[in-house]
C-alpha cells in the first residue's frame, strides 16, 4: 500500500488525501460538494447511484469518487454541464413509476429523492417503463415498500457490515430486484429504516403519525446502555385538543452513529405527571432528614448523583448503589496494576482493532453498540474475534473467530492464562507469573492449553489489540485480583482494554459518588423500591422525572461526559427540588456540571457537532488519573464449582431495565422474549423440563416465577434468566445455582 | 473468418446490404456464424457490435431481445441507477417500436438513455449494452422508421426465433474455469465474503488452493491492465475461503447450498487431485454417487504431494477437500487401480473419470543420464518424500534413504548441493524446498532467460526464490553427469546464447563454444517434464492418445475414444496448471451428469457459447479503457520475511488485509458482456 500522502485538486482547490481517503473523502472534508444518493460513509461504498461521478482533467469518461482513491496530481472537477446533465438523468430515472404520494410519505421533507429531484430542476420526465406490481412488506418494527425503494443499498450495507445481522439482502432481477429479508437473522435494531433515503424502509409504528417538519427535534443521549449513544428526540403536541408533546420517534445522525432498538424503538418511558404532589413532597423532604440509607442505582444523570453525594455529606445517610460500589471496586484494583484510574479503549479502538478477545459478556444483548464496532472491526480490518464466555452465542457466529467456552465461574483462570500467554516482560509480577499451574488452570477453566496457543498463534500477525471485559468479570467474587490481572493487561501488553460498564452512567457515578454499605433503618429508594420510593416509573411514593425528561450528563464507556436534553416536558418536582428543600440552592440541576470533577465546562458549554467527514466532538473526554500502587497481583484461588441447574442473569435483546420494560415497540418486538427463562434442549432435559413448563427459583434471595422457553440455537446447560424486571440492579455474580420448582405440572 | 451481410464488430464496417450473396465482404474475426453442427446463426451481438448472417433479421427485435437479456443477467445489473432504470427503458422503448407502437420521440429517448448507461453504469455490461444496440438504429434507422411511421410491428415479432445469450468477461473467459471472478470481486467489495465463495465455488470447487498457487492465466486478460495494473484476481479468491474457514462455518456451496438427493447413477473417478476433486464435487452436486480412488495415502494429488507447505498449506486444500466431501464424496485411499478393476468399473459404473495426472518425471537428456545413479532423484519423488513428511509426517523409507544418501528418516539436505533442471512450477517448488532442507547451494540450470521463467511462473514466486538464495543459471543445460561409483560428484554445463534468425524467425539458442563449466553437485533433480503412468488402462480398449503419450479427447466434452470412459488434467492435456485440471474436469462433469442420465454426450448451449468466446478471446489488449481513473495502486500482501521463511515451511504469503481486499476490489470495473446468438 501507497503510504505517502496524495496531492491533488479538486475544483482548483488544493488537496492533500490521506492514505485509504477516497476523492469524495477528501472532497467532503475540504468542503467541495459532490452528490450522492447511495453513499453512506460509515460503509464501503455501494457505487449504486453513480450521482457522485466527477471528472478528471485529461481523462475520458467518469470517474466514480465514492470508491476511487485520488491519484497525485490529477485536477477533479465535480462539476459541468455534462456531469449536471447526467445526474439530472439519474434523477429522472429514480423518478420513473416512483409514486407521486409525497403527500402522505413518512419521508417527505427529508426524502433524499425529493430533495434532489428539486435540485436538479426536474421539470419533466422523458422517461417511461411499463410499471410493474410491488407488494408493500410488513418486517417487525419496519414496513417495506419496493414501490418507493430506489435499490441504494444503503440497508443492506449496513444490515451486514454496522451490525452484523446479515438479514436485509438484495434480491437480484434487474428492474425487478428489491431488497429482501432473512427474518431469522433480523433483530429490527431499525438501523435500515435510519439511513433509508427515502420512504421505503419505514418505521411501522410511525408511519402516517407526523410529518418530518412538525417534529421537534432535540439532542440527547440514550439511557439505556453505558453506550449512551447520540440521538434526537423527535416529539410534537398529540393532537389540537391535547397540545402535550409526545416523543414521536427517534433519530440519530446514521451518516455516522448507529443506535440499536432500545436506543431507536425505546423512547416512551417518560413519566407524565400533572402537577406538583405538594404533599408527597414534603414527606421526601421529610424522609430525606430522618434517612439511614439512600438508595440508588446507576440510571442517573452525574449532577442527580453529585445532589446525592451532597445530601449524604449534610445529612449524613449512607449512600447505597451496589453495582456502582463494585465497579470501583473494580476499578480501584484496576488502577492499582494499570497504573492509571481508567482503562484506555473507546469504541473507535474497538472498530479499529484487527485482534479481539471478549470476556465475561454477552455482548449482544449486553451492549448492543460493542456487538456493532465489533461487526466494524470483523468487516473492514478482519479482526480476529475470540469470544470467551460459558455459552455460546450462536447469533454472532458471523463475528466470532474463536469460541471459547469456560467453565461458569474460571473468568479468573482465563484471564490468567490470556495474560501468560500476552504479557512478555513478566518481571513486574514474578510471583504471580511463578504461581499459575497452567495445567491446573486449564484443568479448572475447562479451556485447553492449545486453545490459548492458538489464540496466540493468531495474534502474531496482528498490529491493534482489545480486549473486552464485560460484567460477568466486574461482579465476579474474585473481581478484584481479575480487576488487577486486567490492568496488567492493560500497562505490560499489547492489549488496549475495553470494559463495559454494567449500567448507563456506573462510570460516572463511580467516580463522584462515595458509596456505603447499607445499615439497619428507615431508607428512600431512587428508582429502588425503599420504605420511601421516589420513582420515574410512577409507581413510588414520589413522582421523578424519567431520564427522558431531564437534562445532565453521563459518562460513557467512552468515557465522554456526554448530554441529555428533555425530550419532553416533566411538570412534577425533582431530586434538585428536594436538594433545594433541604439546604442545597442551586435553581437548575445542570449548575452543578462544573463541579463534576470532569473539567470546568458548563452545561450548556459541552460541544455535540459533527462535521462534514464525520468527525464527532461529543462532550469531553474525562481525564484518567495516574496511579502509583503498583499492587501485586494475588495468585488464582482455587474454583468453586458451579454443578446442576445454574442460570445466567441475561436479559434479552433491547430489555435493559424497568424503563425499557414498558416501551410499546419494544414489547411488541419479537425478539424481547419477555420473562421467560431461555434455555438449550439439554437444559431443559436435564432439569426435567418442557417448554412453556412454568418454574419458579430464587437468585440472590429474588424470587423468580418464570416461563421456560427452549431455544433451538442453544447449547450447554446454562439457562438465559432476564432481570431487566427488577428495579434492584443486580450486583451479584451473573451465574447462580438455583433450584428449579415447576409450576404447572 | 466469417461471411456476413453486415458487422461492426469491433469497429469494422461491413455492410453488403443490397448485394448478392457470392459478394459479400468477410469479417475479420472468428464469429459465431455456425453455432454447432446442426445449427447455424443468423446473428451475433455483443459488446463491441453485431454481425448479421442473413438477410432476413429482424434488427429491431434482436436490438429488443439483447435488452431483455440484459434484465434476465440479474448477477450481473439491477445493482446501479442507470443500469436498472436504463436497462429497462432499453427494452421497453425497443419493445414498443416493435410490437408497432413506437414514436419518433421514442428513438431519441433511446438514444439519451444509451448514452447516460454507457457514461455512468456501474459495470461494463450496462455501458456496453447500448453499442451494438445503437449500431443498429443507426445503420438500419429505416427499418426502425418504418415500424414507427406505419405503426407496424416488426418483420419477425410474432415468429419464433431462439436467442442464446451468455454473460461473460475478459477473464472469466480467460481463465480455464472460468471462474465469475466479476462477482467473487464483487463479493468481497460488498463484504459479503459468503457470497463471493459461492461465486467461486460454482465453477471452481478449490478455493484456497486457486487463490494461493494458480498461475492467473485471467490476469493477464485484465482490462485493468489496458489503463494500470492487473487486478490480483487471485489473491481475492482466497478472502472468501479464508472467512468460511476462519468462523468454522459449514460450507457455502453455490446455489442453495443444498447437497441434491440420489438420482441412483454411480461415477468412478481415478486420482484425487485438482481434476478428480473437481470431477467429484460437480457430480455430487447434481445427486450422482461418486467413489474416487487414490493411489496415494493422501488425499490432493499433486497439490498435496508436490506443492510445498508454504506455498499451499495442507491445513487449508484439506479445506477445500472437505467440501467435497461435504457433498458425500466416498474416497478410498491407498488403492492402485488395476487393469481389471477397470474393466470392471465399465460394468460396475455408468461412468469413469481418469484423472491420474503426470507422476513420471522425464529425463533431464544428458550424457551419462543413469537413474540408478544415487543422487540422481526425480522432481515428483523428491517432493513426494518432502511433502509427505512436511505436511503428514511420513517418513522417508530406509530404501529411498540408502538411495538418495540421506542421513535420516526425511530429506535433510544439509551441506549438499542441488542442482535442478527445469524452468517451471516444479522446479521452483525444487530448489525452494532445498533451500529449506537445508541445501548449501540450490541452482536451477535453465535453457532460456529470466523473462521466461517468470512467464512460465510468477513474477512473485522467481524474486522469492532469488531472495531465499536460489543460483539461476540462464541459457544453460547439463551436457554430462560426472559420477564415481555411481555418486553423482559434479556436472558439465554448456552454455548458450539467443542468436536471432536474420530472416525474422524464432531466436535460436546457439552453444557458446568453451564457456562450459562444471559445478560440483550432489543432486542432479530434473524437473524438466512428467508424463504419465496409464499402466491401469486395459490395452484392448487401444484409447486414442496424443503424440503427448497423454489420453486424447476433443477437448470439449473430455470423453475418450472409448463410450463412458473420460479423462481429464494432466493425463489429458500434459502436465499444466491446477486450474486448467479444474476447467477441464468441470465441463467434464457437466458432460458425465448429462451423460449417465440420457447416455448422450452432449454440451449445452451456454458451453458452446462458452467456447465459442473463448475461440474469438473476449480480451482486447489494443481496447482503450475510459471511465476510471489511472494509476490506482495494485495492492500488494505482506510476505514472510525471507530470514524467517527460508527456515520454516510457514506460508510466505500473508494474504490481503481487509483494507487491501476492499481497495484491491474497488479497482475492479466488472468487465462484464453479454453475447448473444440468434438462430
Amino acid at each position: 500500500m501507497n503510504d505517502k500522502m496524495i496531492n491533488f485538486k479538486i475544483d482548483g482547490i488544493p488537496v492533500t488525501a490521506k492514505k485509504g481517503e477516497s476523492i469524495i473523502e477528501a472532497a467532503r472534508r475540504v468542503g467541495a460538494y459532490i452528490p450522492t444518493m447511495c453513499y453512506l460513509p460509515k460503509t464501503t461504498p455501494n457505487a449504486s447511484c453513480r450521482m457522485c461521478s466527477v471528472e478528471v482533467k485529461g481523462q475520458n469518461g467518469f470517474v466514480l469518487s465514492c470508491n476511487t482513491p485520488p491519484v497525485e496530481g490529477i485536477e477533479v472537477i465535480t462539476d459541468s454541464e455534462e456531469l449536471y446533465k447526467e445526474r439530472q438523468n439519474i434523477m429522472k430515472m429514480y423518478n420513473v413509476n416512483h409514486p407521486l404520494q409525497c403527500g402522505v410519505c413518512d419521508k417527505s421533507g427529508e426524502c433524499d429523492l425529493q430533495n434532489k429531484t428539486l435540485d436538479f430542476g426536474l421539470n419533466e420526465q422523458t422517461f417511461a417503463v411499463r410499471d410493474q406490481a410491488r407488494k408493500k412488506k410488513k418486517w417487525g418494527v419496519h414496513t417495506y415498500d419496493p414501490g418507493l425503494c430506489i435499490m441504494c443499498e444503503k440497508c443492506t450495507a449496513v444490515c451486514n457490515e454496522v451490525i452484523g445481522a446479515e438479514a436485509l439482502y438484495i434480491k437480484p432481477g434487474g428492474y425487478k430486484s428489491e431488497i429482501d429479508i432473512n427474518m431469522k437473522n433480523c433483530i429490527e435494531c431499525g438501523e435500515c429504516i435510519a439511513v433509508c433515503p427515502v420512504g421505503a424502509l419505514a418505521s411501522t409504528d410511525f408511519k402516517y403519525t407526523a410529518n418530518a417538519w412538525e417534529l421537534n427535534k432535540v439532542p440527547s443521549s440514550c439511557a439505556h446502555c453505558s453506550s449512551a449513544c447520540s440521538l434526537y428526540y423527535e416529539s410534537k403536541g398529540e393532537s389540537i385538543d391535547n397540545v402535550t408533546e409526545k416523543i414521536y420517534r427517534v433519530t440519530n445522525d446514521a451518516d455516522f452513529t448507529t443506535l440499536c432498538a432500545a436506543g431507536r424503538f425505546g423512547y416512551d418511558y417518560e413519566n407524565f405527571v400533572a402537577s406538583k404532589d405538594s404533599q408527597a413532597f414534603q414527606k421526601a423532604v421529610d424522609t430525606f432528614k430522618d434517612a439511614k440509607n439512600v438508595y440508588f442505582n446507576s440510571m442517573i444523570t452525574n449532577e442527580e448523583a453529585l445532589v446525592l453525594q451532597k445530601l449524604k455529606e449534610k445529612l449524613g445517610f449512607n449512600l447505597v448503589n451496589e453495582e456502582a460500589k463494585n465497579f470501583q471496586k473494580f476499578m480501584n484494583a484496576f488502577a492499582s496494576t494499570a497504573g492509571e484510574s481508567l482503562y484506555n479503549a473507546t469504541h473507535s479502538d474497538l472498530k479499529t482493532s484487527d485482534f479481539i478477545i471478549c470476556l465475561g459478556s454477552a455482548v449482544a444483548s449486553d451492549n448492543p453498540m460493542v456487538k456493532y464496532s465489533i461487526a466494524k472491526a470483523v468487516n473492514h480490518k478482519k479482526a480476529y474475534v475470540s469470544y470467551i464466555h460459558p455459552v455460546k452465542d450462536d447469533d454472532i457466529r458471523n463475528l466470532v473467530t474463536q469460541y471459547i467456552k469456560n467453565e461458569v465461574g474460571s473468568e479468573e483462570a482465563a484471564l490468567a492464562m490470556i495474560a501468560n500467554s500476552f504479557i512478555e516482560d513478566k518481571s513486574s509480577q514474578e510471583e504471580f507469573f511463578d504461581s499459575l499451574d497452567l495445567g491446573y488452570l486449564s484443568g479448572e477453566s475447562n479451556i485447553a492449553l492449545e486453545e490459548i496457543e492458538l489464540l496466540k498463534h493468531f495474534s502474531k500477525r496482528k498490529k491493534a489489540f482489545t480486549i473486552i471485559i464485560g460484567e460477568d468479570v466486574i461482579n465476579h467474587p474474585e473481581s478484584e485480583n481479575i480487576a488487577r490481572i486486567v490492568g496488567l493487561l492493560q500497562k505490560e501488553s499489547e492489549f488496549k482494554v475495553l470494559v463495559i460498564p454494567p449500567q448507563t452512567n456506573t462510570l460516572g457515578v463511580s467516580q463522584i459518588c462515595e458509596l456505603d454499605e447499607a445499615v439497619e433503618g428507615l431508607s428512600i429508594g431512587y428508582n429502588v423500591k425503599a420504605d420511601f420510593t421516589l420513582s420515574a416509573k410512577g409507581n413510588g411514593d414520589l413522582d421523578m422525572p424519567a431520564l427522558n425528561q431531564q437534562e445532565g450528563t453521563f459518562v460513557n464507556i467512552d468515557k465522554d461526559l456526554v448530554s441529555l436534553n428533555a425530550g419532553v416536558k416533566y411538570s412534577g418536582y425533582e431530586l434538585n427540588d428536594i436538594a433545594c428543600a433541604l439546604g442545597l440552592e442551586t435553581e437548575n440541576v445542570i449548575e452543578y456540571t462544573p463541579e463534576l470533577g470532569f473539567g470546568e465546562i458548563t452545561f450548556d458549554d459541552l460541544p455535540n457537532s459533527i462535521d462534514p467527514s464525520g468527525n464527532i466532538t461529543r462532550g469531553i473526554k474525562i481525564e484518567s488519573k495516574t496511579n502509583t500502587e503498583n499492587a501485586l497481583v494475588e495468585p488464582v484461588e482455587d474454583l468453586d464449582e458451579f454443578n446442576g441447574t445454574v442460570v445466567y442473569s441475561c436479559n434479552p435483546l433491547d430489555q435493559f431495565n424497568v424503563f425499557t420494560e414498558d416501551c410499546k415497540q419494544i414489547v411488541e418486538k419479537k425478539s424481547a422474549g419477555n420473562y421467560e427463562l431461555i434455555a438449550s434442549k439439554q437444559f431443559a432435559t436435564a432439569a426435567g423440563l418442557k417448554p412453556g413448563s412454568v418454574v419458579t427459583f430464587s437468585v440472590n434471595g429474588q424470587e423468580f416465577v418464570r416461563k421456560l422457553k427452549v431455544d433451538k440455537n442453544m447449547t450447554g446447560t446454562v439457562a438465559f434468566n432476564p432481570n431487566f424486571d427488577l428495579d434492584m440492579i443486580s450486583s451479584e455474580y451473573r451465574y447462580n445455582q438455583v433450584k428449579l420448582k415447576v409450576e404447572n405440572e | 473468418m466469417s461471411k456476413v451481410y453486415f458487422s461492426t464488430w469491433n469497429g469494422e464496417h461491413i455492410n453488403n446490404v443490397g448485394k448478392p450473396e457470392e459478394e459479400w465482404e468477410e469479417s475479420a474475426y472468428n464469429l459465431p456464424a455456425t453455432y454447432d453442427d446442426h445449427r447455424d446463426s443468423k446473428a451475433f451481438i455483443g459488446w463491441d457490435g453485431v454481425a448479421l448472417f442473413k438477410e432476413d433479421v429482424d434488427v429491431i427485435r434482436l436490438a429488443m431481445e439483447y435488452a431483455a437479456q440484459y434484465q434476465e443477467y440479474s448477477e450481473a445489473c439491477g445493482r446501479c441507477a442507470p443500469g436498472r432504470w436504463g436497462g429497462r427503458i432499453l427494452y421497453d422503448q425497443l419493445d414498443k417500436i416493435a410490437r408497432g407502437e413506437g414514436a419518433v420521440a421514442d428513438m431519441d429517448h433511446l438514444k439519451e438513455v444509451s448514452k447516460s448507461m454507457q457514461m455512468t453504469s456501474k459495470c461494463e455490461i450496462g455501458k456496453t449494452v447500448p453499442n451494438p444496440i445503437l449500431d443498429l438504429m443507426t445503420h438500419f434507422e429505416d427499418v426502425f422508421m418504418d415500424c414507427i411511421d406505419n405503426q407496424k410491428k416488426s418483420i419477425h415479432y410474432d415468429s419464433d426465433v431462439s436467442y442464446i445469450a451468455k454473460i461473460t468477461a475478459p477473464c472469466t473467459d480467460a481463465c480455464p474455469a472460468h471462474v465469475d471472478i466479476p462477482a467473487y470481486i464483487e463479493g468481497v467489495r460488498d463484504l459479503k465474503l459468503d457470497e463471493s465463495l459461492r461465486a467461486t465455488r460454482q465453477t471452481m470447487p478449490l478455493a484456497h488452493t486457486c487463490g494461493r498457487v494458480c498461475p492467473h492465466p485471467c490476469e493477464d486478460a485484465c482490462r485493468r491492465t489496458n489503463l494500470d495494473e492487473p487486478i490480483a484476481i487471485m489473491e481475492l479468491k482466497r478472502i472468501g475461503a479464508d472467512y468460511e474457514t476462519d468462523h468454522g462455518f459449514g460450507f457455502f456451496h453455490p446455489g442453495k447450498g443444498k447437497k441434491k438427493k440420489s438420482i441412483g447413477k454411480k461415477v468412478a473417478v481415478i486420482g484425487s487431485g485438482p481434476a478428480g476433486l473437481t470431477t467429484a464435487y460437480y457430480l455430487a452436486m447434481d445427486g450422482i454417487d461418486v467413489d474416487v480412488y487414490e493411489e496415494l495415502p493422501v488425499l490432493g494429488g499433486e497439490v498435496t504431494v508436490g506443492v510445498p507447505e508454504y506455498r499451499m498449506p495442507w491445513e487449508k486444500y484439506q479445506q477445500d477437500i472437505e467440501a467435497v466431501k461435504d457433498l458425500g464424496v466416498n474416497f478410498i485411499l491407498n488403492h492402485r487401480v488395476t487393469v481389471d478393476e477397470m474393466r470392471e468399473f465399465e460394468t460396475s459404473y455408468d461412468a469413469t473419470m481418469i484423472a491420474s495426472g503426470t507422476r513420471i518425471s522425464k529425463a533431464v537428456r544428458c550424457d551419462n543420464e543413469r537413474p540408478e545413479m544415487q543422487g540422481y532423484w526425480g522432481a515428483i519423488d523428491f517432493l513426494d518424500w518432502v511433502n509427505l513428511y512436511e505436511k503428514f509426517n511420513i517418513k522417508t523409507p530406509a530404501s529411498v534413504q540408502e538411495q538418495q544418501m540421506l542421513p535420516s528418516d526425511h530429506v535433510d539436505l544439509t551441506g549438499k548441493t542441488v542442482v535442478c533442471v527445469g524452468g517451471g512450477f516444479t522446479s521452483m517448488d525444487v530448489v525452494r524446498c532445498s533451500i529449506r532442507a537445508g541445501a548449501k547451494r540450490a541452482v536451477m540450470i535453465y535453457r532460456r532467460d529470466e523473462k521466461t521463467i517468470i512467464r512460465n511462473t510468477t513474477y512473485e514466486e522467481y524474486h522469492e526464490a532469488v531472495e531465499e538464495g536460489v543460483e539461476f543459471i540462464f541459457h544453460s543445460a547439463v551436457n554430462t553427469i560426472n559420477d564415481e561409483d555411481d555418486v553423482i560428484k559434479s556436472l558439465l554445463i554448456d552454455k548458450f546464447e539467443l542468436v536471432p534468425d536474420p530472416d525474422g524467425g524464432r531466436a535460436q539458442l546457439v552453444k557458446i563454444e568453451g564457456a562450459s563449466e562444471t559445478i560440483e553437485a550432489d543432486y542432479l533433480i530434473p524437473a524438466v517434464s512428467q508424463s504419465a503412468d496409464l499402466e491401469f488402462l486395459p490395452e484392448e480398449w487401444e484409447l486414442d492418445m496424443t503424440s503427448w503419450a497423454t489420453i486424447k479427447t476433443n477437448g470439449k466434452d473430455y470423453m475418450t475414444s472409448r463410450k463412458g470412459i473420460f479423462a481429464s488434467g494432466d493425463c489429458e492435456y500434459g502436465p499444466m496448471t491446477i486450474v486448467n485440471a479444474v476447467g477441464q474436469a468441470k465441463r467434464g462433469a457437466s458432460v458425465i451428469s448429462r451423460y449417465v442420465q440420457s447416455g448422450e454426450v452432449t454440451l449445452s448451449d451456454d458451453e458452446i457459447m462458452e467456447d465459442h468466446l473463448r475461440k474469438m478471446k473476449v480480451y482486447d489488449k489494443k481496447e482503450k479503457v475510459t471511465g476510471w481513473l489511472a494509476g490506482v495502486p495494485r495492492a500488494h500482501s505482506e510476505v514472510l520475511d525471507v530470514d524467517i521463511r527460508k527456515y520454516n515451511n510457514e506460508e510466505v504469503n500473508f494474504g490481503f488485509t481487509q483494507e487491501q481486499s476492499i481497495s484491491e476490489a474497488e479497482r475492479c470495473m466488472r468487465c462484464y458482456y453479454i453475447a448473444m446468438v440468434a438462430n
